[in-house]
């Protein structure tokens, strides 16, 4: 038998060295199958790409079946995707939802330039400046522990219900998160990039402006966006208490009357807004950052 | 002149026309202490690097050679003694002295021909003027045809020869090397041996070269500064006088030249040494 084997097996090499056809090379080599759960697998980006759909697929799938699986008195409080939809539309259409949408866009990105216009020199000074460092960060840090949210009496007695509480709720919401992010990506520019500027005559604020911005912006960048999302959350918050216009308050009316697809509309709305700013950042930052891998 | 007491290196050296050598140079019996002084890592150094001359700082890992360098560039300063060049006592960084880093500093943010330009940017030269004479020096360092690449396309040899026609933009007369190639490739090391060889011969820098390997000492420089470490000493300051003053542009014409094989044998032996007396806990 294991004579056989040893025949077979020179049989093979035999054959392989008089094929004369593929200049005498091996036979393909097909590696073994790994499955799945491939640890380090050679799956196509387009394979990948439908493992992406199939995911949100799924989730809506998930949710298709449950709407319908209620009963009839209860579906009303857990409507299928097409009704939700459908209410989206109707909010668009017939109840001026884009107002709101524009409305909550225009609070989230004011709160969002101003927490950036304070964050980035506060993250630039300190990072740089070890003096400025120590002075201010034990406090900006404690400063994140305090929630926001606790901050919503004392903005409502400040200011009343305006713009301006709701917009303030969302910068103190993100501020502090950017400014550590942010510190923790300037503090990581190489050093000796700084000393290689020095080396050749840079002064202070060269090094700063034109070393240490360029060197920490794309990292600058993914921080802030980042944070996109913990603004919208407070966002939802601002709009819930008090507020005339924008998406939060249309959930808010729609759930005084059980409206949940109105509802379910408004936290889609939400999550569609979420994707295009995420989307917008990667776009700015393939843009601002060609440099960067 | 009473100063000069203090160098015991090979000073005083005549060069042909009867001139004296100059030396930009002069480290003062310097001391470099860390931990309040726990810890010395240069012990009482005086030497001064001449003119046009290629200089290594050699020795094991922790003799104080990359210290010593970064206190001439100006990054740090000695705990006792001093640094001058040319007679003014160095307080910091200045243009007078370039660096060229082991890690890639070629600005990221920068395509080659930029990073080329940078310094004369900062330094208020005119576009045209600097553009032209960063083509230059990315001409000398053989990367002209990637003067519109951005670093982190380049390869690791490519960079420290952007890091280089870097340098050489902020026209310096003293050029300082901290293990410039030793984290690339052997065969790529090599070639950046003879583009450094090539680079003095071509611009006339007084250059101080701090590495490990001893192949490449003996190769680049003109004269090798041993030190040894735990207090980092100068062990052994030598002019390497087989080469004659000469300059090999292909590192085999060296191997093959009488004296080579002595010198190498001499710094591997001293090199033992440290290593024997590292390993005996010394």
């Amino acid at each position: 038998m294991a004579q056989a084997t040893v025949q077979a097996a020179a049989g093979v090499r035999d054959a392989a060295h008089g094929d004369a056809g593929n200049g005498g090379r091996g036979e393909p080599f097909i590696p073994p199958r790994q499955g799945f759960l491939a640890l380090r697998s050679g799956y196509s980006p387009h394979f990948r790409t439908g493992l992406a759909i199939a995911g949100a697929v799924a989730l809506f799938l998930v949710w298709e079946i449950g709407a319908h699986s209620v009963s009839a008195e209860k579906a009303r409080f857990f409507p299928p995707v097409e009704n939700v939809l459908g209410a989206l539309y109707n909010l668009f259409a017939m109840k001026g939802f884009i107002y709101d949408v524009l409305a909550s866009c225009a609070r989230i990105y004011s709160a969002y330039l101003l927490a950036i216009l304070v964050s980035l020199p506060l993250a630039i000074l300190m990072g740089a400046f070890q003096n400025v460092r120590a002075t201010l960060n034990p406090t900006l840090s404690a400063l994140r522990y305090l929630p926001a949210a606790s901050f919503i009496p004392l903005l409502l007695v400040w200011f009343g219900p305006t713009d301006a509480a709701k917009v303030l709720l969302l910068f103190l919401g993100v501020v502090w998160f950017l400014v550590a992010g942010m510190l923790s990506n300037v503090m990581a520019v190489s050093g000796e990039l700084i000393e290689a500027a020095l080396t050749m005559g840079a002064s202070r604020k060269t090094v700063v402006l034109n070393v240490i911005l360029p060197a920490a912006g794309p990292h600058l960048m993914t921080s802030g966006r980042d944070l996109t999302a913990v603004a919208w959350t407070y966002l939802v918050i601002a709009e819930v208490i008090g507020a005339q216009s924008g998406i939060g308050a249309v959930m808010m009316r729609a759930g005084r009357f059980m409206h949940v697809d109105a509802i379910i509309a408004g936290i889609l709305m939400i999550g569609i807004l979420g994707v295009l700013t995420d989307a917008v950042f990667r776009v700015a930052h393939r843009l601002c950052f060609p440099w960067a891998r | 002149m009473m100063a000069r007491e203090a160098f015991p290196d090979p000073g005083g050296r005549e060069i042909p026309g009867g001139e004296a050598v100059h030396y930009p140079i002069e480290v003062d019996r310097v001391t470099k202490q860390y931990k309040n002084g726990a810890f010395t890592a240069v012990d009482n150094v005086s030497v001064r690097m001449a003119e046009n001359e290629i200089t290594a700082i050699i020795g094991p890992s922790g003799c104080g050679k990359t210290t010593l360098l970064r206190q001439i560039a100006g990054l740090e300063y000695p705990s006792y003694g001093r640094i001058l060049m040319d007679g003014t006592v160095i307080t910091g960084p200045a243009r007078q002295r370039g660096m060229v880093f082991q890690s890639y500093t070629a600005f990221p943010w920068l395509t080659a021909l930029q990073n080329a330009e940078y310094p004369m940017r900062i330094a208020g030269v005119p576009p045209a003027e600097r553009r032209e004479k960063a083509i230059e020096h990315l001409k000398l360092v053989h990367l002209e045809s990637f003067q519109d690449y951005y670093p982190n396309n380049l390869s690791g040899g490519m960079r420290q020869r952007v890091a280089i026609a870097r340098a050489l933009g902020q026209d310096p007369r003293v050029l300082l090397m901290d293990e410039p190639f030793g984290s690339l490739d052997a065969q790529v090391r090599w070639e950046m041996e003879e583009l450094t060889v090539e680079v003095e011969e071509r611009t006339r820098k007084t250059i101080i070269l701090v590495t490990h390997d001893i192949q490449e000492a003996i190769y680049v420089a003109d004269r090798i500064i041993f030190m040894t470490r735990n207090p980092g000493k100068v062990k052994e300051d030598m002019v390497l006088e087989f080469k004659d003053g000469r300059r090999f542009t292909k590192k085999e014409d060296l191997i093959k030249h009488p004296g080579y094989a002595d010198t190498e044998a001499k710094l591997y032996g001293m090199m033992r040494e440290e290593i024997d007396k590292i390993r005996s806990g010394e």
